[in-house]
Order: structure tokens, then C-alpha cells, then sequence
């Protein structure tokens, strides 16, 4: 019996390596989804071939149109800067390329979330985990000022891609030690594993809080 | 994690918008340029009497109007099928099973793990732990294999690798019940109930 149990589970262990592709699923767990966007831009042209297949439907039956007459709106796009106030038409061509941006940035820009991974060092079988930056500032504040002997409100960090900004304020008249902060900072980034590696930076304000 | 058609909702997005950037340009130009006017004259002029030659030509016998207009109606209507299809592609992916095999024993039948297993067990084990906030726990179905997805919403300052290790500590365990390995994606992340809620200070 439990040589079944052990053929099953070699056998699971090659099918793992053609299960599901995790690095695809962590590109799309780091970058934003264009889900919405999509969504708006689908309705935006449903609702603009809706009415499109009424008026082609109903010129080709025959009967009146209802908004306008399809070939009524080509001719007055082919004259366009006659008809229309000149105010107006730039208007909406501003309205409409603001909109087409809007699409368009939404459509070529990377989307980077504020994420960070956790690089796997605990065996193959170990799950994939990606963590916000917030949680990882507020780690380091912790860690940041229980080194430097402050209170919470005067720790503030900075996590972004690259970098780690600890800016912290000292309180008046007691000393804070910046290399025993940034070295505690590493310590914890280096436990962390982060991917990719920030760089950890310590910025001591010059003015001390009073009454902390 | 979900199936959502990432490259397709680029593409897209990207079409459109260059077609709403191009039109609006085009509207800014004639309200602005004056040469540009003559310009659009003569192309759009000539652009039209083609179309208009077209559906001359095809008209139903007899009677003034052309087939054209049906199948531009068509066209519309595949466009709007289209983006019904594409609207309906977002955010699929959730599946209720974690696990499907055969079962070589005496009992006829294969066996089926929901995934409810997974969602209440993990629930269940991270329920009450001082450190978090909350957690959701989802089964994805990631091109036809099961994966879980845990979120985690750990409260202020806590370490997130201590964290996780002991999350995966818990999900051997879960594997080693279910008896297959699942690929798992963790999140831990910050929302408005960490934000806002108390700090951790025992860890």
C-alpha cells in the first residue's frame, strides 16, 4: 500500500514541473490588471455599435431614422469645420483625445505594482509569495525603531522598487546612533530576500521632536 | 492567478485608444489649423463619393436602398458579440477543485478534493492568530491545474518572511493531507483594516 502511495507521488512530482506556469503567475501578481479598463472600453464600443446597428437596420428597411441619417452625419463630417462652432469642435476633440490616452497609456504603459517578492529558499516545494510594500515598510519601521529607541510616529519608511527610505526624527536631546539603524534595516532586508533588492537608506532629521 | 487575457487586454486598449487619439486630433487640428480644412476636404470628399458609389451599386432591385446597410448591420452586431465575449473573459479562473485522481484501490470510482478543503482548513488554522487581520484563501484553476491563493492581511509590523514561512509550514501540512502538491501563490498585503487597525506588539 504504501508503495502505491510513493508511485503517486513521484508521479505527482513530474507532472508539477508541467502544472501551472509560476512565473506567469507571479509577472501577473506584480503587475496591474487592465481588467476595468478593458471592461469600460468594451462597453464604450457595445454601446456605440448598438447604435450603430439601429441606424444601419432601420435605413435598411427603410423606415426614418432615428437619431440621424446615416449618410445626414457622413456629409457633415466631411464638411466639418463648417457647421459647428469652432470652440466646440476643439472641445471635443480634446474630450476624445484625453479619453483615447486614457486607453492608450492604460494599453502600453508595464503597470508595476508596489510588490515585492519573496525569493523561495526554503525547498522547491515552497510557495510563492508576494508581498506589498506596505507591510514591508512597516517591518522595517518596526525594526528601525526599536534600534533607535524611538516612538512609532517618529519613524517614517519609504519602500519603493530599488530603494528603502527610513527617515526618522530623533527625540530632543537623545542621540541616535544612524549606522546601528541602518544596520538593523539590512539585517531585516537581508532576512527578507527580497526580489529585486532594495537599497537601504537612513535619513536622520536634524531637528529632535519634544516630548517623545 | 486568474485568467484574465492580459496581452489581448493590451492590444485592445492600445487600438482603441490610438483610433480616440487619432479622431481627436484630427477634431483639434480642423477647429484650429486653417489649412487643415482643405486638406479634409479633398480626402474625406473623395473617401465618400467612393462609399456613396458603393452602395449605389448595390441596391435591392427596385428599391431605393442598398444591402450594404445589412451587412454593415452584421458587422456591428459580430463587433458587439465580440465584446461581449471580451467583457466576459475578465477575472474568470475560479475553480472549486483542488484535487482529481483516479483511485487505483478496490472501490470503483475516482476521487475529487473540493476546494472548500483547502479554503476552511486554512481558515480554520489562521483563525485567531494575533499577528493577522484577516485572511481569504481562494482555489484558482490556472490553465486547467488546480492552485490555491492565500491572502494574507497581517497587522502593522509584522515580519512578512516569518510570516510566510509559517504559512508554508501550515500548507505542507495541507499537502500532506491531500496528498498531491499544490502550487501556491501567497499575498501578503495591507488594506484598510491593517491600516487602520491596532498595531501588533507581542511578536
Amino acid at each position: 500500500m504504501s508503495s502505491s502511495v510513493e508511485d503517486r507521488r513521484t508521479d505527482n512530482g513530474s507532472r508539477r514541473s508541467s502544472g501551472p506556469d509560476m512565473r506567469r503567475i507571479l509577472y501577473r501578481e506584480t503587475h496591474s490588471s487592465r481588467a476595468a479598463v478593458s471592461v469600460a472600453a468594451a462597453v464604450l464600443v457595445l454601446v456605440l455599435a448598438a447604435y450603430g446597428v439601429l441606424e444601419s437596420g432601420v435605413h435598411a428597411l427603410g423606415q426614418p431614422a432615428w437619431l440621424i441619417e446615416p449618410q445626414v452625419a457622413a456629409q457633415r463630417i466631411v464638411d466639418l469645420p463648417a457647421g459647428i462652432p469652432p470652440l466646440l469642435l476643439a472641445a471635443t476633440g480634446a474630450v476624445l483625445a484625453m479619453v483615447g490616452l486614457i486607453f492608450l497609456l492604460n494599453g502600453i504603459l508595464p503597470g508595476k505594482r508596489a510588490r515585492h517578492l519573496l525569493a523561495p529558499g526554503r525547498g522547491p516545494g515552497s510557495p510563492a509569495v508576494v508581498v506589498d510594500d506596505e507591510v514591508i515598510a512597516s517591518s522595517l519601521a518596526r525594526r528601525a525603531r526599536l534600534a533607535a529607541n524611538v516612538t512609532p510616529e517618529q519613524v517614517m519608511v519609504v519602500v519603493s522598487q530599488r530603494q528603502v527610505l527610513v527617515n526618522v526624527r530623533p527625540t530632543s536631546g537623545v542621540p541616535v546612533d544612524q549606522d546601528r539603524i541602518l544596520e538593523a534595516v539590512r539585517d531585516e532586508l537581508d532576512q527578507m530576500h527580497l526580489e529585486p533588492a532594495p537599497v537601504p537608506r537612513v535619513n536622520v532629521a536634524p531637528s529632535g521632536v519634544i516630548g517623545a | 492567478m486568474n485568467s484574465t487575457p492580459a496581452l489581448l487586454n493590451r492590444i485592445l486598449l492600445t487600438v482603441l485608444g490610438l483610433v480616440l487619439v487619432g479622431a481627436g486630433l484630427l477634431l483639434v487640428l480642423l477647429a484650429t489649423v486653417p489649412p487643415a480644412a482643405p486638406w479634409w476636404h479633398s480626402w474625406s470628399g473623395s473617401a465618400w463619393n467612393g462609399i456613396n458609389q458603393l452602395f449605389d451599386a448595390t441596391r435591392f432591385p427596385g428599391r431605393p436602398e442598398s444591402w450594404l446597410w445589412i451587412v454593415v448591420a452584421l458587422v456591428l452586431l459580430a463587433l458587439m458579440g465580440f465584446m461581449v465575449a471580451w467583457i466576459a473573459q475578465q477575472g474568470k479562473g475560479r475553480s472549486n477543485l483542488l484535487a482529481e485522481e483516479y483511485d487505483p484501490g478496490n472501490t470503483p470510482g475516482d476521487i475529487r478534493i473540493g476546494g472548500g478543503v483547502s479554503e476552511q482548513a486554512l481558515k480554520h488554522a489562521l483563525e485567531g492568530r494575533p499577528d493577522l487581520a484577516g485572511a481569504t484563501i481562494a482555489t484558482y484553476d490556472v490553465k486547467g491545474s488546480p492552485a490555491l491563493k492565500v491572502r494574507l492581511l497581517p497587522r502593522q509590523g509584522v515580519a512578512p518572511h516569518l510570516l510566510a514561512a509559517e504559512v508554508a509550514e501550515l500548507l505542507t501540512a495541507l499537502e500532506s493531507v491531500v496528498g498531491r502538491e499544490i502550487p501556491v501563490l501567497v499575498h501578503i498585503g495591507a488594506g484598510a483594516r491593517t491600516r487602520f487597525g491596532r498595531a501588533e506588539r507581542v511578536r
